[in-house]
């Protein structure tokens, strides 16, 4: 027979530290900051991350991803918008260097190899830029960010039927966030103040 | 030294050619037309690129070749640091021979922007090995499997690759095909892989594995381990239940087994097996109820169930099935008495999800109705019909979700109470207990619920009763808000219309 009302114990306790070990990533805190080059203004995100997940098993199946990144600059935090910049990157993973490429559509195009996983994404966020004198506002004016990436026309991925008795496959499988999750991530901040 | 510089435009392009034709130039490829090893080298070339861009030891380390026996893993590393000091650029070499039994080194270098194929996937670089079809490789054309062999010792083109897998989708109507690349035997060589993907006709069931709080109710658990791959026809699942009081009046403990085959000749054909042995506790509340409610069947402390079933698919997304359920029960107070609660089962479903023309917007559907009936013939101590209906419509725009479900429930007869409808758990009328509601549930039952989840957090509005054939049915509502994410919950439900106005918390994880 059971109590209606149970006492806490050692084992509930240890289930729910399991269970906060198991729940979703993703609280650390992911932050936006501002620079400029010349008339450039740039974007810098902390634990924005892109190559993990569904994205970073297609490209280790040797794949290639295409992911949009948009930057909107808001006057206010929820907008309206004083401008947003769309650019398009094609990214891969180069099964023998094991690292990864990354091409900027557009002209000029520009293609770079041999990178990290953090210098990839560091690298499309470098070559996501906006004309500070197109924003029209001033030094003293803050402004709100929003950095969007959606990855583009992901088909399924495979899973390796050997990986499915592992102890590392439980963990993943515990862990794991629906795969919409991974393709579209965002992050806002501010206010900025131009550089 | 002997290296010349690219002087001519002409000779950039014609090296930029070479390279992009995929002539046997790839580093791991350069054996065939090349200078033999160990000939000397008597001039070094670099084409595509000036050497100047180097670092002052990389151009020293060239410099060096001259007059050296050729060793293609010298050459092959100096290509890699290259690229290493120039990441927007790819380099191969080759080794032509001389008429004097010299050779004739040649870094051939190009921009990766400059060529389509490399600025689509990096991989394009690299000879195919071999070229695969995974799948139902006899359901491809003769002539089609033979022109995805004409890729094998060339360069990956994937404009051609894409062509071929068009070529692949245009024949094998109805299936997906995704390409994918994996590492040759030997480096610079890949493997190309044409994989046919198809929705199975029958799916396989969702895992149960859960570790769910609830305030009132405490902790339940379940583990399922599923054993086979997505691409599978069968899997087996070994489940452990910790203390589930999630889902039925009872609260029980125990393991499951479970077969399942979702072809069985054909792909609309499925078979179903499950085993469990569970052990049972009832709540205070429970027990207390059923000495007052003569004629409902006796608690147990042991459930036995197996349950074969055989599943129907008229089509990917309209399934029948039937087939029987089995259980004995050991009774809590006359134990070893038992008693047997065997039923014929059958059900339909059917689901569907379409997406909006602009591909921004999503909307699922889903609906099914079940029936289990322990009618005389399957020898059975206790004779009932069990009927329920679900539907549910998700629609998903951006970060928005809105969802919609609904539920109704009608029993005959005696069901064991395992059978019998509960409400009031962390899925339904959030923020009542179901031992307040109906602690030992009850023969009908009707739910609804509505939410809509903006970044994963959701507000919720949850209707319905649960009730006995002799008795009124009285509609309770709850609301709540919490966080709804892919795996995770965590919510707090307020009863509008409860006896005890406290919010409940309920939190846990799914997966």
């Amino acid at each position: 027979m059971i109590p209606a009302v149970r006492a806490a114990s050692l084992w509930q306790a240890g289930l729910l530290i399991l269970m906060l070990l198991v729940s979703p990533p993703g609280l650390a805190a992911q932050t936006l900051s501002v620079n400029a080059a010349g008339d450039a203004l740039r974007v810098q995100a902390r634990n924005f991350n892109l190559l993990e997940g569904t994205v970073l098993t297609r490209l280790k199946e040797g794949r290639s991803v295409r992911v949009d990144f948009e930057l909107t600059v808001l006057s206010k935090p929820e907008g309206p918008v004083v401008k947003q910049t769309v650019q398009g990157f094609t990214l891969s993973f180069d099964l023998w260097e094991e690292r990864f490429a990354v091409s900027r559509a557009g002209s000029p195009p520009r293609s770079i190899s041999h990178l990290r996983a953090a210098d990839a994404e560091n690298w499309c966020l470098e070559n996501l830029t906006m004309s500070i004198s197109s924003l029209g506002i001033g030094r003293d004016t803050p402004f709100w960010l929003r950095l969007v990436y959606r990855v583009q026309d992901l088909a399924p991925v495979t899973e390796d039927p050997g990986d499915r008795y592992t102890l590392r496959a439980l963990i993943d499988r515990l862990s794991r966030r629906r795969e919409e999750a991974d393709l579209e991530k965002s992050v806002s901040g501010g206010p900025f103040r131009l550089p | 030294m002997a290296r010349r510089l690219p002087q001519r435009r002409d000779m950039r392009i014609l090296a930029l050619l070479v390279l992009l034709l995929g002539l046997p130039c790839v580093q791991a490829n350069a054996q065939e037309a090349d200078a033999p090893e160990g000939a000397v080298i008597d001039s070094v070339e670099m084409s595509g690129f000036s050497p100047y861009s180097l670092s002052p030891g990389l151009q020293k380390e060239l410099d060096s070749l001259v007059d050296t026996p050729l060793n293609r893993e010298r050459l092959n590393q100096i290509a890699a640091r290259i690229e290493g000091e120039q990441p927007e650029v790819v380099a191969a070499v080759r080794a032509v021979p001389r008429p004097d039994g010299k050779a004739h080194v040649v870094f051939l270098v190009a921009r990766i922007s400059d060529d389509t194929d490399l600025s689509e996937n990096i991989n394009a670089r690299y000879v195919v090995e071999s070229v695969e079809i995974e799948g139902p490789a006899g359901e491809v054309s003769q002539q089609l499997r033979d022109d995805l062999q004409k890729l094998v010792g060339k360069r990956l083109d994937t404009e051609e690759a894409d062509r071929l897998k068009d070529r692949l989708e245009s024949e094998l109507r109805g299936r997906d095909v995704a390409r994918r690349i994996s590492k040759g035997s030997e480096a610079g060589r890949i493997r190309v892989v044409f994989e046919i993907v198809q929705e199975p006709w029958i799916r396989f069931a969702p895992t149960r594995s859960k570790l769910v709080y609830h305030a009132e109710q405490g902790w339940s658990g379940v583990l399922d381990f599923p054993m086979s791959s997505s691409r599978s026809r069968h899997r087996f699942t070994a489940g452990v239940v910790f203390n589930d009081i999630d889902e039925l009046i009872e609260e029980y403990s125990g393991f499951r087994l479970g077969f399942e085959s979702r072809m069985i000749g054909t792909e609309k054909l499925g078979v179903r097996l499950d085993f469990g042995r569970f052990n049972e506790t009832w709540e205070d509340a429970t027990l207390s109820a059923l000495a007052l409610t003569p004629g409902i069947p006796e608690p147990y402390r042991n459930r036995l169930t197996f349950e074969p079933t055989v599943t129907f698919a008229f089509s990917p997304s309209v399934r029948l099935s039937g087939g029987v359920s089995l259980s004995d029960m050991e009774s809590l107070a006359h134990a070893p008495d038992s008693q047997k609660a065997n039923a014929w089962v059958a059900g339909i479903s059917a689901d569907h999800t379409w997406r909006a023309a602009d591909g921004d917007a999503r909307q699922s559907l889903n609906a099914s109705y079940g029936l289990r009936a322990a009618v005389d013939g399957l020898d059975s101590d206790l004779f009932y019909k069990r009927h329920l209906g679900q539907a549910g419509y998700r629609y998903e725009q951006g970060h928005s979700e809105a969802i919609g479900s609904i539920s109704l429930g009608y029993i005959s007869g005696q069901p064991p109470l395992f059978e019998r409808f509960s409400l009031g758990n962390s899925t339904t009328l959030r923020g009542f207990d179901k031992y307040d509601i109906a602690p030992i549930g009850g023969e009908r039952m009707f739910h609804s619920s509505i939410e809509y989840r903006y970044y994963h957090v959701g507000v919720f509005f949850d209707t319905g009763s649960v009730w006995d054939r002799d008795a009124d049915a009285k509609i309770r509502y709850s609301t709540g808000f919490g966080i709804q994410g892919p795996n995770f919950f965590l919510t707090l439900g307020f009863p509008l219309n409860g006896d005890d106005a406290s919010p409940i918390f309920t939190t846990g994880v799914r997966f």
